[in-house]
């Protein structure tokens, strides 16, 4: 930095001034984005509590909602950066299908009950993950093809594939002790393995995305592609370690759907790609890119769990559940929306 | 006349069938102000992104302190202690003033957390901050979106990124352009201390009274080519404004 | 700024309480303490029936003959289902379900291996368990399973389709997708049938349960098989897309088409010629047994380990008289 020292300000002044300036820590966390949907979480559990508090108030029922949502955690976290980048990635269920198809392959095929097929199994899915998330990446940065056409067909190739290797037919071995451990197995007896491990997912990339250079630079990216580029940053590959990411998760979902259904499940993912979606979107992530959190995209996953659990247990038609969470979904945005464009007055 | 800082020697760039700079020259010497005017469509957004490593030309060199070089990238004209304040500013409107100040050049952590990639986000919030005190940036948050700021506070918070970083050559876009009177006074007084402390400054502007007042040579830019070299006293707004329009050629200083 | 925000979030809330209270669910109470002025000597039992998918009629006709049978015993029954028939989708809709801990759960598996936990889980809890329809490769926990004879039902349309081929020819099989129960039963059926009353099996093919898919299998089938002569298809989605497949292939007429299932389109598939049998389940009945039977193991009363259900053909000329074992899309 060149020293560019001029008459400087009265040192009283720029005390007096500085003391203004900083917003305090708990105001901003009040005004925070993600703080308004954590309180409609929470608004929602209360709500639901109050129906029917001795059948949703049971911690059966938390840990439940915790593992059914713990994979679609796992699918949003690698979605809120390819969103904030202002990007999108229709392939996650695909890739899911496609990782676990192919672990469950070559777990059977290693044959055996142990750790190490086990640890193939997830090295495999990863692979697969990182393999199709580096070909979105470099189809959108480099070939230029907007996100949501790269990934529709990516979508399409990766379940496809799966349905080749598979023929259509659901791979239903798997090793049991990835069953027993990971699968259903639980931490003090009380923990599901599966909802430690989403959570701990969230919380490193979270961290990441926070404090890291990769995350401000994916952040950067996303609020404004050409002042990146401008600043030094290689964009283009910056976009494809994000994609990669992205991928990389989804192959580590296919591997613990793996472990809780035993099955590969290639039929019951259609949706994934448009879940994890809302549920970023949701959690206060803008789909224009360069603003969101990962706490928000927890939240984000868990309005829609509480609100089908809560739904089913408090008596609601199996059909009013779609329109009542897609009405969630406009509202929460909504909302954020009224917050945002209070804070843009000029 | 010393040998000039930077200097660009017959540059040509096309876009498609546009050709935006046909054979181009230009020169800034060390510590001093040039202005590079010209009407709109002449070329001057161009010849500066060039100049900032955004374009590469199709033909023409670039010379710097007396040696030729490529520029790649903006990265390489920054590694020449080149900086620029664009037209459209560059700002990231979702990051706040001291993420923006230091893109590109993040500060990190201390140990290992540093080589982890962790940023320390309080440093970089205080060292802009102290940059924008020093400048007269009057921002009310800091930690604030800079899409929450004005115009204004946007344009100085560019302008303090682009002075904070250049060693040897600032390039500015139009920089008052959304500026009131007390800014832009502030952005033309800044102007001339930077070149009293050694940086070499080009000033893009269409407005030729800030021009008359703060710049040392003019360089007129028309359709693609340099038309006219002035120093600042020996010229009236309007010859100037006559070499914009064609009307004049004139070369006041020696070939090259 | 918050003046603004608590119109719309306030309005969120206010829907979901709306919805919470308005919901009757067919005569399922919301579990509060809406109780119910029962005689001394009933308990009001709560049920629910959990289908293998939404959407589809058989499940919605079981519904509405468990609801008729769950009326007359003055139970309340829910009705639940995952949006597609996939044991990811179903897991969280059993799991919910469980939360309640009502006395007696009719469900239908999506995989015989997946759905074991969650319903096992449900067991553990107190909850009777009947499995309806498809079941479970260990299904120890229930009271009770109740299906149609798949296998004699496959059998059944073996016969149907030799009629109507003439004793001899090329058949196929558009099938759903391994490790259902019932399919893979009515697939065995037909196969072994089909074998016996010396037609020539060319062989099966799955459609994940998906109608486009399965018209996609048909017309590859047609086109590997110029001179095939008949199908079965194993059920609603697959006999809708098999029939689709025969038409668009230009072969209405000319290939037979059994299907399993007597939904609304698969009737107007029949009176319309495009598919020439249908066997058609008794859902109502399973629905009503499977009522029956939860209620028996909640009252001390004997259950039955294992029914079997029947099954009726029905073809065009005896359409009229076998309306009631159609299936319905409402109640």
């Amino acid at each position: 930095m060149s020293d560019l020292t001029t008459a400087p300000p009265d040192e009283p002044e720029v005390e007096a001034a500085e003391a203004e300036r900083e917003t305090p820590f708990w105001q901003r966390l009040v005004s925070g984005s993600s703080t308004w949907i954590g309180l409609i979480l929470v608004g929602l559990i209360l709500v639901f509590s109050l129906l029917d508090p001795s059948a949703f108030v049971d911690s059966a029922n938390f840990r439940n909602i915790a593992t059914d949502a713990a994979v679609l955690l796992v699918l949003a976290t690698g979605m809120t950066y390819v969103i904030i980048t202002a990007g999108i990635d229709l392939s996650v269920g695909g890739v899911l299908v496609f990782s676990g198809v192919v672990a469950a392959r070559a777990m059977n095929g290693a044959g055996g009950d142990n750790w190490g097929v086990i640890i193939l199994g997830l090295v495999v899915a990863l692979a697969c993950g990182i393999a199709w998330g580096i070909v979105n990446g470099s189809l959108v940065a480099k070939a230029r093809i907007p996100p949501l056409i790269v990934t529709l067909g990516t979508l399409g190739m990766s379940l496809g594939a799966a349905l080749v290797i598979t023929g259509g037919v659901d791979e239903r071995e798997v090793p049991f002790k990835l069953i027993s451990t990971i699968g259903i197995g639980r931490a003090f007896n009380q923990v599901p393995w599966l909802v430690i491990i989403a959570f701990a997912v969230a919380l490193v990339f979270g961290v990441i995305l926070a404090m890291t250079r990769f995350g401000r630079y994916t952040y950067a990216v996303g609020s404004n592609e050409e002042a990146a580029r401008r600043a030094g940053i290689n964009v283009d590959r910056h976009l494809i370690k994000v994609y990669a990411l992205q991928g990389t998760l989804a192959g580590l979902a296919g591997f613990l759907s793996l472990a809780r259904f035993s099955t590969t499940t290639i039929g019951g993912h259609d949706t994934d790609n448009l879940q994890s979606i809302a549920a970023v979107v949701i959690g206060g992530t803008s789909l224009f890119g360069g603003i969101g959190t990962m706490l928000g995209t927890v939240f984000g996953v868990f309005i829609p769990a509480v609100l089908n659990n809560g739904f089913i247990i408090v008596g609601v038609q199996a059909f009013w559940q779609q329109i009542a969470v897609g009405a969630v979904l406009i509202g929460a945005v909504y909302l954020d929306q009224l917050r945002r464009r209070s804070q843009d007055q000029r | 006349m010393p040998e000039p800082l930077l200097e660009a020697r017959g540059i040509v760039k096309n876009f498609g069938r546009v050709r935006a700079l046909r054979g181009a020259n230009f020169a800034v010497y060390p510590k001093e102000v040039v202005a590079l005017v010209g009407d709109n469509g002449a070329g001057k957004s161009t010849l500066v992104k060039t100049l900032a490593g955004v374009y590469e030309p199709d033909e023409g060199e670039i010379i710097f302190e007396g040696e030729r070089v490529t520029i790649h990238s903006p990265t390489d004209a920054r590694g020449l202690g080149i900086e620029t304040v664009y037209q459209d500013l560059a700002l990231a409107a979702e990051l706040d003033a001291g993420a923006n100040m230091f893109l590109g050049r993040e500060v990190m952590r201390a140990g290992v957390l540093g080589k982890l990639g962790f940023i320390d986000k309080q440093a970089m919030r205080t060292q802009s901050r102290k940059v924008f005190d020093d400048l007269g940036v009057a921002l009310q948050d800091t930690a604030a979106p800079v899409a929450t700021m004005s115009g204004g506070q946007r344009q100085g918070i560019a302008v303090s990124r682009a002075v904070t970083w250049a060693s040897k050559v600032v390039f500015m876009d139009e920089p008052t352009a959304a500026l009131g009177v007390v800014q832009t006074r502030n952005v033309l007084d800044l102007i001339a201390r930077v070149r009293d402390q050694g940086l070499a400054v080009v000033l893009i502007s269409h407005n030729m009274p800030e021009v008359f007042e703060v710049a040392d040579r003019i360089e007129v830019l028309r359709l693609g080519t340099r038309v006219a070299r002035f120093r600042r006293g020996d010229v009236s707004m309007e010859d100037v404004v006559g070499a914009m329009t064609g009307a004049i050629t004139h070369d006041g200083e020696e070939h090259h | 700024m918050s003046r603004k925000m608590w119109l719309p979030a306030g309005l969120v809330v206010l829907a979901l309480v709306v919805a919470a209270c308005g919901s009757s669910d067919n005569g399922g109470s919301t579990g509060t303490a809406g109780g119910s002025s029962t005689t001394a000597a009933k308990k009001n039992y709560k049920m629910t029936l959990i289908a293998g998918v939404k959407g589809d009629e058989f499940y919605i006709t079981m519904n509405c003959g468990a609801q008729a049978k769950a009326k007359e015993l003055g139970v309340s029954l829910d009705f639940q289902g995952p949006d597609q028939f996939d044991p990811a989708q179903q897991t969280p809709v059993v799991n919910a379900v469980a939360a309640k801990k009502p006395d007696a759960v009719l469900v239908a598996p999506t995989d015989t291996k997946a759905m074991f936990a969650p319903i096992q889980q449900m067991s553990q809890n107190g909850t009777k368990i009947v499995l309806v329809d498809t079941t479970l490769a260990q299904p120890d926990m229930a009271v009770s399973q109740i299906a149609s004879d798949n296998e004699a039902g496959g059998r059944a349309a073996a016969e149907a389709l030799s009629k109507l081929i003439g004793g001899k020819g090329k058949v196929f099989v558009v099938n759903v997708k391994p490790g259902i129960s019932t399919t893979d039963a009515r697939g065995k059926g037909f196969a072994d049938g089909a074998k016996e009353l010396g037609l020539t099996y060319v062989g099966q093919e799955y459609d994940n349960d998906d109608a486009a898919k399965a018209a996609a299998v048909t017309k590859a089938a047609l086109a590997k098989n110029p001179d095939l002569k008949g199908i079965f298809a194993t059920n609603l989605f697959s006999a809708e897309g098999a029939a689709t497949g025969v038409r668009e292939a230009g072969k209405l007429g000319q290939v037979k088409i059994v299907g399993f299932d007597a939904g609304p389109k698969q009737v107007e598939d029949l009176k319309a010629g495009v598919v020439q049998a249908l066997i058609a389940q008794k859902p109502a009945d399973i629905g009503a047994q499977g009522v029956q039977q939860a209620y028996n193991a909640l009252t001390g009363k004997p259950t039955t380990k294992k029914i079997g259900t029947g099954s009726v053909t029905i073809t065009k000329a005896n359409l009229d008289q076998n309306q009631a074992s159609l299936y319905k899309a409402s109640c």
